[in-house]
C-alpha cells in the first residue's frame, strides 16, 4: 500500500530477472495512518470512589482472585491498616456502588476485606516497610481512635517519627465500645497492636488539656494531628425533666465493655436513631433486659422515605437485625413528657413527630393530640456526642467542630491538622480511617513543602464503559450469619468467608477501569499492534501498544471488558 | 496512568507466546475483520503450513511488492483456482512423504462464485486441504460489488437501494450445506467475534484427514459501512440475530451449533451498518424488507434450533467470556 512512497530505497534486493527476495511488511509503519491512539488508562472504580478509606478495591480483589493473598492484603493496607475491623463494622458503601450490582449481584467486598484482615492476623503478617527514606521530623498525633491510628500509621509508612497520645489506657477509641457480636474485641486489639508495633511512640493516659497542652505539642513536634473524637454527651432533657438515675447510651456501652455488667430492666426506652442507640438496644436485650424500645423521630434507614424525611443514621443492616432480634423501634415518634414518680421514670408519653431536612439543617416537628403512653423503667438518651473543648478551646472558636482548610490545617493554624469525628463529616470507622490517611498525606505535603493537588479526584468509570459481552452471570457469595434464635449471646453474627469461596467471589469483580489481563486486546488487534508483556522481567505492565503499527481502529478500546483502554487524539 | 514504558518492540515480538502467521505492517483497513481472522487461523494452525491464497483483499494487503506480511510459505493463485493450486501442493507434499498441512484461503467471491468449481473438484477428489473462506459478503477488494454471499437486503454498488429495490434481491447462498453435501468429514462456520470457537474449529478441521472447510464471518468496516471499532460487536450481532448461524457439519449432517443465549432483533444488527441503512427508513418498502430480514433470521433459528434453553458455556453468551490472566484463550 503506497503510503510510504517518500521513504528511501527499500533494503530489499532485486535480483536479475526482476524478482525480489521479499522483505517483511514490518518496514511499513502503518502507525502513520492513525488519528487516535489507544492508551491503557486506569480509571477509578466506583467502589474506590465510594470507599471512605480510599481502598483500591479492584487491585486487592485481583490479587485475591489470582491466589496471591499476601499481595492482596498489602494492597489493602496501603490504604486501610484496620481491614479486619472495617470489614466487620463498615456499612460498605462500596457494595452499593458496585457496577456488578447493575448486572447480577454486587460483590461482597466487605467479605473479602474481612477475610484478608483475618488471614493476616492468623498468619501474623506485619505491614510492609517504609515507602521511602526515614524522615527527621517528628509528628504528634492526639487520639488513638481509628483516625489517629490511621494517621500515625500512614505517617510511619511515609518515614516520620510519630508520637501518639491517648487519654484512655488503651488505643482503639470508639471502636472499643462496638459490641462483640459485631466486632470481637480481640480482633480490634490485635489490629491496633500491629499498628502500634510499627515504631509508634504510644503514650496512653495522656489527655490533651490535662496532661499535655497544645502549646507543648507545637513546641516539641513539627506538626500535630488532632483526632480527639467526640467525647462529650450531648445534653438531654425533656422540658428540663430528667430521671434521677440518668445514664447516657455511650456510657452504658462503655460500662459493659469495662465492667461487664449492665442494669437489667423489665422495660427500657433508648432515645436516638444512631448506631449507639441500636448497639445499646441489642446489648440490653442480650444482657437480660426483657423489653427494649428505641424511639426516634426519623424513618427506618435503607428504604425510600417520603420526601425530605430524615432517616436513622444507624447502619441499615444493623437496624434490620435489631428488629429481627426483637428490639421495638418506634419511628416518627418523640418523647413529649417523662412520667416520673419521685425521681424514677415509670412511663413516657410519645408523640407523632418527624424530622425534615431543610438543606443541611434538620428541623424537628411534633404533633399534639397524638399522645400515647409507653410504660418503662428507664429512659436512656443516645442522642449523639459533641467535641469536648478541653484543651482545644482556642481552635474550636465556639463552633461545634474543628473546621479545616483545604490543605488540612485547622482554620487559622499552620502546623495543626485534624481529622476524625472532631472535624465535620463522617461518623463511620472507615471515614475516620480515610480522614487519618488524608491528614497524613497533607502533613507529609506540608513538611516536604510539596504542592498538594486540591483538584477533586476523577469521577469513577461509568457502567456504560464496560463491555458486558465478556462476562457471564455468576452466583454471588452469601455471608453466613447466625440465625436469629442463636443470637442471644455475644458470639459474632457474621462469619469470615472460607478461602475458596472468597477467591471465587473476588473473581467476579469486573475490575472496572483496571486491567483484567484477559488478553482481549492482544487477541483482537487486527494489526498485531498489541504486545503481551506480562511476566517479562523489567516491564511492569501486562501489555504495550506498538504505535509503529497501530492504525487507531479503536477495536481494543471498544472490546476491553473493563474500560481500561481509552482512545485519545493523536498528539 | 496513561503512559506506557518504552520497550524494545522488536525484541518483544520474539517473546510473544503465540505464533503470528501474519506480521504487522500489512495494509488492511483499520478494524479489518479478515486480517484478524487470518491471523487467528494461523495462530491455531501453527507454523508448519503452506498457504495458497486466491486473489482478494487478503492477498493484496499482505503482499505489497516487495514486502510480505507472511511468516509461512505462501503462494498467490488466480481468483478462480486456489483450490486446485492447494490440491496440487497437497499431492506434491504427499508424494514427498511430508506432513506439512495445506491451507487454501479465499474470500467469499473466490469461494461462493468464482472459485466454486475448483473448490467442488478439490472436495470431490478428497484432497487433505483445509479451505478457509473469509466471508465479508461482497467483492470488497474491487469496490463493494454483490457476491453470492451478500445477504438479502444489503446495499452494494451493484445491488443499490432506492425506490424500486431495497438492496440485494436474492438470498445469501447456503454454501455450508452445499459444501457439506460433498460428504466431506468436516465443515463449519465461525465468527471473529468468537475467537476461541474459531481457533478450536481450525484445530478440529486439521485433525481430520481429507478435505475440510471453514466459513469465517469477518466484517468489512469499509464495505459494510460501520465504524472500525465495531468489527467485533457487529459480528457478535450477526450471530446473536441468527443471520449467521455458527454450525459444524460432518458428512453432510449438522452435528453442533452455537446456541443463542440472548437473541437480538435484526434492527440492532442493521443499525450501525451503512449497507442496511435504507432498511431503517420510515417507508412501507423499508419496513417490509426489514421484516423480511428478520424472518430470514428467525428461519435460521428455527431450522437449526438455535435458542438455548439454559445459559451454557458454549452458547453465544458464554463462548467467549474473559478470564483473569487470559486463560480463556488456551
Amino acid at each position: 500500500m503506497g503510503i510510504d512512497k517518500e521513504r528511501p530505497a527499500s533494503p530489499v534486493r532485486v535480483n536479475a530477472g526482476g524478482f525480489a527476495l521479499p522483505g517483511t511488511s514490518k518496514a511499513n509503519h502503518t502507525g502513520s495512518w492513525r488519528l487516535e491512539r489507544p492508551l491503557y488508562a486506569t480509571s477509578p472504580s466506583p467502589c474506590h470512589g465510594a470507599c471512605p478509606a480510599h481502598e483500591e478495591i479492584p487491585v486487592y480483589l485481583d490479587h485475591l482472585a489470582m491466589d496471591r493473598p499476601r499481595q492482596a492484603w498489602e494492597a489493602l493496607v496501603a490504604a486501610n491498616p484496620l481491614p479486619a475491623v472495617t470489614g466487620r463494622v463498615c456499612p460498605h458503601p462500596c457494595e452499593t456502588s458496585c457496577h456488578r450490582g447493575s448486572y447480577d449481584r454486587a460483590l461482597s467486598i466487605h467479605s473479602a476485606e474481612r477475610f484478608l484482615g483475618d488471614l493476616a492476623l492468623r498468619e501474623g503478617w506485619s505491614y510492609p516497610g517504609l515507602d521511602g527514606e526515614p524522615r527527621e521530623e517528628a509528628v504528634a498525633v492526639v487520639g488513638a481512635g481509628p483516625a489517629g491510628l490511621s494517621c500515625a500509621y500512614h505517617l510511619r509508612r511515609a518515614g516520620y517519627r510519630v508520637t501518639l497520645f491517648e487519654a484512655l489506657p488503651e488505643a482503639g477509641g470508639t471502636c472499643r465500645i462496638i459490641p462483640d457480636y459485631r466486632l470481637p474485641e480481640e480482633i480490634l486489639s490485635r489490629e491496633v497492636e500491629r499498628i502500634l508495633a510499627t515504631g509508634i511512640d504510644f503514650r496512653p493516659g495522656q489527655k490533651l488539656g490535662r496532661d499535655i497542652s497544645l502549646e507543648e505539642l507545637e513546641e516539641g513536634f513539627s506538626a500535630v494531628f488532632l483526632a480527639p473524637g467526640r467525647q462529650k454527651n450531648r445534653s438531654y432533657s425533656v422540658d428540663h425533666a430528667l430521671p434521677g438515675d440518668l445514664h447516657h447510651g455511650l456510657d452504658l456501652l462503655r460500662e459493659w465493655r469495662n465492667v461487664g455488667s449492665l442494669p437489667r430492666w423489665e422495660r427500657a426506652v433508648v432515645v436516638g436513631g444512631g448506631n449507639t442507640a441500636v448497639d445499646l438496644a441489642r446489648t440490653l436485650l442480650r444482657t437480660g433486659s426483657r423489653e427494649v424500645h428505641v424511639v426516634t423521630d426519623e424513618e427506618l434507614p435503607g428504604r425510600p422515605s417520603p420526601t425530605g424525611r430524615g432517616t436513622m443514621p444507624a447502619i441499615a443492616r444493623e437496624v434490620a437485625m435489631a428488629l429481627e432480634e426483637g428490639v421495638r423501634i418506634h419511628t416518627g415518634r418523640r418523647i413529649g413528657r417523662l412520667i416520673l414518680r419521685e425521681d424514677r421514670v415509670i412511663a413516657v408519653e410519645l408523640l407523632h413527630a418527624l424530622k425534615e431536612m431543610e438543606g443541611e439543617a434538620p428541623v424537628h416537628r411534633a404533633f399534639t393530640g397524638t399522645e400515647t403512653i409507653l410504660e418503662t423503667d428507664a429512659v436512656i438518651p443516645a442522642v449523639g456526642q459533641e467535641v469536648d473543648p478541653a484543651g482545644i478551646g482556642r481552635l474550636l472558636r465556639n463552633r461545634p467542630f474543628l473546621s479545616l482548610i483545604p490543605t488540612g490545617q485547622v482554620e487559622g493554624e499552620r502546623r495543626i491538622f485534624a481529622g476524625g469525628d472532631a472535624s465535620p463529616g463522617g461518623g463511620l470507622v472507615s471515614q475516620a480511617v480515610g480522614s487519618g490517611h488524608h491528614g497524613a498525606r497533607r502533613i507529609d505535603a506540608f513538611l516536604r513543602q510539596k504542592e498538594l493537588s486540591l483538584e477533586s479526584p476523577p469521577s469513577p468509570i461509568p457502567f456504560t464503559s464496560l463491555n458486558l459481552a465478556y462476562f457471564v452471570e455468576r452466583p454471588a457469595y452469601e455471608p453466613r450469619e447466625l440465625p436469629v434464635a442463636a443470637r442471644t449471646g455475644f458470639s459474632e453474627i457474621e462469619s469470615t468467608a472460607p478461602a475458596d469461596l472468597i477467591r471465587t467471589e473476588a473473581d467476579r469483580c469486573f475490575s472496572c477501569g483496571h486491567c483484567l489481563e484477559c488478553d482481549n486486546c492482544w487477541t483482537l488487534c487486527p494489526d498485531g499492534a498489541v504486545l503481551r508483556t506480562a511476566g517479562i522481567p523489567g516491564i511492569p505492565v501486562p501489555y504495550v501498544f506498538d504505535y509503529d503499527y497501530c492504525k487507531g481502529c479503536g477495536l481494543c478500546a471498544r472490546e476491553c471488558p473493563s474500560g481500561h483502554i481509552r482512545m485519545s487524539p493523536e498528539p | 496512568m496513561s503512559s506506557q514504558p518504552s520497550v524494545d518492540t522488536t525484541a518483544l515480538r520474539k517473546l510473544q507466546p503465540r505464533f503470528s502467521g501474519i506480521e504487522s505492517g500489512h495494509g488492511a483497513c483499520q478494524g479489518c475483520g479478515q486480517a484478524l481472522a487470518a491471523r487467528l487461523v494461523l495462530e491455531a494452525a501453527g507454523p508448519d503450513v503452506i498457504v495458497a491464497n486466491a486473489t482478494g483483499c487478503l492477498e493484496i494487503f499482505t503482499t505489497p511488492w516487495p514486502q510480505s506480511a507472511w511468516n509461512v510459505p505462501w503462494i498467490h493463485s488466480l481468483f478462480e483456482n486456489v483450490a486446485a493450486v492447494a490440491a496440487g501442493i497437497e499431492v506434491a507434499l504427499r508424494a514427498q512423504g511430508r506432513t506439512t498441512r495445506v491451507l487454501a484461503f479465499a474470500g467469499d467471491g473466490g469461494t461462493f462464485d468464482i472459485g466454486f468449481q475448483a473448490l467442488s473438484g478439490m472436495l470431490e477428489r478428497n484432497h487433505d486441504v483445509l479451505f478457509v473462506c473469509f466471508d465479508n459478503e461482497a467483492y470488497m477488494n474491487t469496490g463493494i460489488q454483490r457476491s453470492g454471499s451478500t445477504p438479502h437486503g444489503a446495499w452494494t454498488n451493484t445491488s443499490p437501494a432506492g425506490r424500486v429495490r431495497q438492496g440485494k434481491r436474492h438470498f445469501k447462498k447456503d454454501l455450508l450445506t452445499i459444501i457439506s453435501a460433498h460428504g466431506i468429514p468436516y465443515a463449519a462456520t465461525a465468527s471473529v467475534a468468537y475467537p476461541s470457537d474459531l481457533r478450536a474449529k481450525v484445530r478440529r478441521a486439521l485433525d481430520v484427514s481429507g478435505p475440510s472447510f471453514l466459513l469465517l464471518h469477518s466484517p468489512c468496516p469499509l464495505g459494510w459501512g460501520h465504524d472500525s471499532a465495531q468489527t467485533i460487536s457487529v459480528d457478535r450481532l450477526a450471530v446473536e440475530t441468527g443471520l449467521f448461524p455458527i454450525l459444524e457439519m460432518e458428512r453432510g449432517k449438522v452435528v453442533s451449533s452455537m446456541k443463542i443465549r440472548n437473541p437480538r432483533p435484526v434492527r440492532e444488527y442493521a443499525l450501525p451498518q451503512f449497507r442496511f441503512r435504507h432498511l431503517l427508513m420510515d417507508t412501507p418498502e423499508a419496513r417490509e424488507e426489514l421484516e423480511h430480514l428478520q424472518a430470514l433470521a428467525d428461519a435460521n433459528i428455527e431450522r437449526y434450533d438455535l435458542l438455548s434453553e439454559a445459559p451454557g458455556p458454549r452458547d453465544s453468551g458464554g463462548a467467549d467470556t474473559v478470564r483473569r490472566g487470559g486463560s480463556r484463550w488456551g
